[in-house]
Order: C-alpha cells, then sequence, then structure tokens
C-alpha cells in the first residue's frame, strides 16, 4: 500500500490529470442521473391525488371538450366512487411570452390553507368572488401582489378579471409555477367553454385496482374518447425522464470510453523509471503477485478518489447549485420555469453502485497492464 | 513521505471516498426528510390540478401535461417539421403508452349527447 501511494505521488502530474478526467465525466453522468431521479420522485410524490381514470374526448384525432352528460352512465357503475367533470386549459400570456394553466375549483375540492403548507400567503377562493391563487412563477413574471387584479385574454365578454387572494407555497411550486387556479365559472368564462362542456372526467374508483376494468368500460362506451389509467402515469414518468437522462448519458458515452482507452495507453505505456522501479522491485524479493497487487491498487486509488468526488461534484452540481446548464439544456427555456431546490432521491446502495460501476471497468482495465509489468525481468526491466 | 506516512495517506484516501459517498447518503436522507414534511400539501394541491405532471416543460402547450397531452401533437402534423422547442421539454411524451392505447382505444366519431 505504501509503495501504491509513493508511486502515486511519484507520477502525480500523470495521475492527477487522468483523475482530473475522470472526475469531471463521472461528475456530468452522476449529475444526470441525480437529476433525473429527483424529478421522477417528485413527479411520483403527486401521483396519488390524481384520479384514477381520466376521460378525454378526442374529435378529428384531436383532444375537445366533452359533455357533462357523458359522466351520466359511469355513476352507475357499481366500484366508480366519483365523478367529477373538470375545467382547466391553457392561455398563452403575450406579456409572460408563455402559456399559463388555468383550473377551475370545483366546490368539492379540499381547502388550501396558507397554516397548513399549501399556500405562502394569502387565503383560499371564494366562490362567485372573481378571485385566483398563481404560482410563484407568473406572479413574479408579472409583478402581481396580493389583492392585484388581472384580466386574462378571452374571447367571451363575460370573463371578468380575477383579483389575487393567494400564492401557491415555494413547496409545490415544482407544479404550480404556471398554475392559475379560479372559481369554475370564472375558468369556463375566460377559456370560452360553454356550460355543460368539461375538459375532461375525473374518475374515481372504489378499488384502485378495478380502475383496469373501469378504463375499458368506459372506452367501450366512449368510442373515441382517450382513456387514461393512474397506474400508467409511473410507467410514463420513468419512460419518459428515463429517456431525456438516457440521451444525456449517451452524450458522454464518447468521452467515458475517449478517457477509458487514454488510461488503458496510460497504463500500457510504462516509462523507463517505472521499468527500473519494477525491476529493483523484484530484484530485492517482490514476487509478481506483489507487482500486481501493487498496481491494481494504484489503478484503484485513483479511480475510487475519483468516483467519489466526481460523485460529490455531481451531487453540489443538482442539488446546491441547481444544476446550471444541464437543467436548462433538459428543460427548455420556459419562461415559468419553477427555480424550486430538488430533493434527492439517491441513497447509499444507488451511490456505492455507481461508485463500482466506474472502479470496476478502471481497476479491470489496468489488469493486463499490470500483469505485463509484474511478469517483466528484473535485469532487462533495469536496463530499462 | 516515510513508509508509515505512505501507509496513512492511502488508508487515509480510502476513507475520504467513504465518507464523501456516506456524507452524500445522509445529506440526501435529511433533504428527503425535510422534503416529505411538505407532501401532504403537494397531495392537497395537486388534487386540484389536471395531472400530477411538473410544470418543467417548455412553452409549447402540449408538453405541459404530457401525460393527458393528445397522441398527435399539433406539430406532428407538418412533414419533417423540426422541433419548435429546440431543448424539448423535460417531459418526453408518453410513445409507449400511446402505442398500448392506440391498440385499446377504437377509433371514431364521439358522439353527441
Amino acid at each position: 500500500m505504501a509503495h501504491a501511494m509513493g508511486s502515486l505521488w511519484r507520477r502525480k502530474a500523470k495521475n492527477v490529470a487522468l483523475g482530473g478526467g475522470l472526475t469531471f465525466a463521472v461528475a456530468l453522468v452522476a449529475a444526470a442521473l441525480f437529476l433525473s431521479d429527483a424529478l421522477q420522485a417528485e413527479a411520483q410524490r403527486a401521483r396519488g391525488a390524481m384520479p384514477d381514470v381520466t376521460v378525454e374526448a378526442l374529435v378529428a384525432g384531436r383532444p375537445s371538450t366533452i359533455p357533462v352528460a357523458s359522466a351520466e352512465p359511469f355513476r352507475a357503475y357499481p366500484s366508480v366512487r366519483s365523478v367529477v367533470p373538470r375545467v382547466w386549459g391553457y392561455i398563452f400570456l403575450p406579456g409572460a411570452l408563455g402559456n399559463l394553466t388555468l383550473v377551475g375549483t370545483p366546490s368539492s375540492a379540499p381547502a388550501l390553507s396558507e397554516a397548513h403548507g399549501e399556500l405562502a400567503g394569502g387565503r383560499d377562493l371564494v366562490a362567485g368572488a372573481h378571485e385566483m391563487i398563481a404560482g410563484v412563477g407568473l406572479t413574479s413574471l408579472l409583478g402581481l401582489k396580493l389583492g392585484d387584479q388581472v384580466g386574462f385574454p378571452s374571447r367571451r365578454p363575460d370573463a371578468s378579471p380575477l383579483r389575487l387572494v393567494g400564492t401557491f407555497s415555494s413547496s409545490v411550486d415544482l407544479y404550480t409555477s404556471d398554475v392559475v387556479l379560479c372559481d369554475e365559472a370564472d375558468a369556463r368564462a375566460i377559456l370560452g367553454l360553454e356550460e355543460g362542456q368539461a375538459t375532461d372526467l375525473a374518475v374515481w374508483v372504489t378499488n384502485p385496482s378495478e380502475s383496469h376494468v373501469i378504463a375499458t368500460k368506459i372506452t367501450a362506451k366512449l368510442p373515441g374518447s382517450r382513456v387514461i389509467e393512474k397506474q400508467l402515469l409511473g410507467r410514463i414518468y420513468a419512460l419518459t425522464f428515463g429517456r431525456r437522462a438516457g440521451l444525456v448519458l449517451a452524450a458522454t458515452v464518447p468521452a467515458l470510453i475517449a478517457l477509458l482507452v487514454l488510461a488503458w495507453d496510460r497504463a500500457s505505456g510504462l516509462g523507463p523509471d517505472e521499468k527500473r522501479e519494477i525491476g529493483v522491485l523484484k530484484a530485492v524479493g517482490w514476487s509478481t503477485t506483489d507487482v500486481l497487487n501493487a498496481k491494481l491498487l494504484e489503478a484503484f486509488l485513483v479511480s475510487a478518489m475519483a468516483a467519489s468526488i466526481g460523485l460529490a461534484l455531481g451531487y453540489l452540481w443538482v442539488f446546491v447549485l441547481d444544476a446550471p446548464g444541464l437543467r436548462a439544456t433538459l428543460s427548455g427555456w420556459s419562461t415559468l420555469y419553477p427555480t424550486v431546490h430538488l430533493t434527492p432521491a439517491v441513497d447509499l446502495a444507488e451511490l456505492l453502485a455507481l461508485a463500482l460501476a466506474i472502479v470496476a471497468p478502471f481497476v479491470g482495465l489496468s489488469i493486463v497492464p499490470a500483469w505485463r509489468a509484474a511478469t517483466m525481468d528484473p535485469m532487462e526491466a533495469m536496463r530499462g | 513521505m516515510t513508509m508509515n506516512g505512505r501507509t496513512s495517506s492511502a488508508l487515509g484516501s480510502f476513507l475520504f471516498c467513504a465518507l464523501v459517498l456516506v456524507s452524500i447518503a445522509v445529506d440526501a436522507s435529511l433533504r428527503r426528510a425535510e422534503s416529505a414534511k411538505s407532501s401532504h400539501a403537494v397531495l392537497v394541491v395537486a388534487a386540484r390540478l389536471p395531472s400530477s405532471d411538473l410544470a418543467m416543460s417548455g412553452g409549447a402547450r402540449w408538453l405541459r401535461s404530457p401525460s393527458l397531452a393528445e397522441p398527435s401533437a399539433a406539430f406532428d402534423l407538418g412533414p419533417a417539421m423540426l422541433d419548435p422547442d429546440p431543448a424539448g421539454g423535460l417531459l418526453d411524451p408518453p410513445r409507449e403508452e400511446w402505442k398500448t392505447e392506440t391498440l385499446r382505444t377504437p377509433r371514431g366519431v364521439f358522439p353527441s349527447p
């Protein structure tokens, strides 16, 4: 161990360059994985509140409004607990250069309050008072304060301006940055949705394991509709976040391969000093196994240090610095993008697996060069 | 550097690596515990939202709620059209799910009530 450390110290410039490159590559890969896992965990966290089945109408292959009366046959199904027609949609705000999500609140919705952490300030909506609750991203972009009134663009003249009575807490900013909650009647007026029409139908069932059966029955009852099951959302999130992270990882693969090839090249090309050193060691009684162990230990030390520092840098990049560069590259340039800190989903087992995935190939690559060095004839080695 | 010093440095390096990994795991665990305090608020707010999709996608409206987006988004209609949002959204459309759904959902005209 002492010899391995001394050998690393004597060739510190080479090892720092090699370890530094590996550290950078590990940090990039780890940051992409940490970011993807954190976002997936956040999306899964809110999945519990979603309806078991969502029903949308498709007209000419595009989402359309759905008649509220379409919900009546489903209410009669024994395992259906409730069917709620929902009113929501998107509005393009020229001032913000982005879309906001306007959501009408049904009367049955649970109350929001500052005390329970849903709101950062203000209070919940009062039905019929033309009020709204907005996300932090939107209020800061438009410079809104509690009590301010905003008239959203609408094709209906009866759409009232809305008064800001509450702002969402930063803990829910990932879901609400671009959201405006208002009374269902106000949402209907602003979005231009006729009475008797809804954006979609939210269906809750008594036994969630029966949701697929209910979805199939709804599909048969409303041909041409689009039926989305909550159970599938988990898979959807895994697919969507995994694909983005996969693209970043695929982009880093050539860099990693180049680095491993460089490591192989550096490890296999023994300099005259190294050859002489090995020759002396063998001359003073070191066996082939001793030399092999020392060389493998050198590779292990370099890769383990690079892996741990790389993982730490990746972690700091994502969860302390909020992934500057990487987050924007992955997420696009939405003006209503939430700036909230992400919560890490990584645990010790995953960290060890990542470290092993880096250290094992690096040490593996150094076995052949180490073996060549260890089996050299001492006299030939000392001559250089 | 003496022999003992080198051995201590090597052992110290291993200890440093282990300490870094454990520190990350502990910090992540503490942050998760802190975040769990807001889980109730997240569920209450999410119950009022159209979907649990994160507000992290681009300005393109079909990307905001990909799990509720249409199987044939508007920009698919143009022949060989480029992605209007070059970096894309963080949420890619759920293509695998759409494949299954197309098989399960019969195409037709939505009936009037």
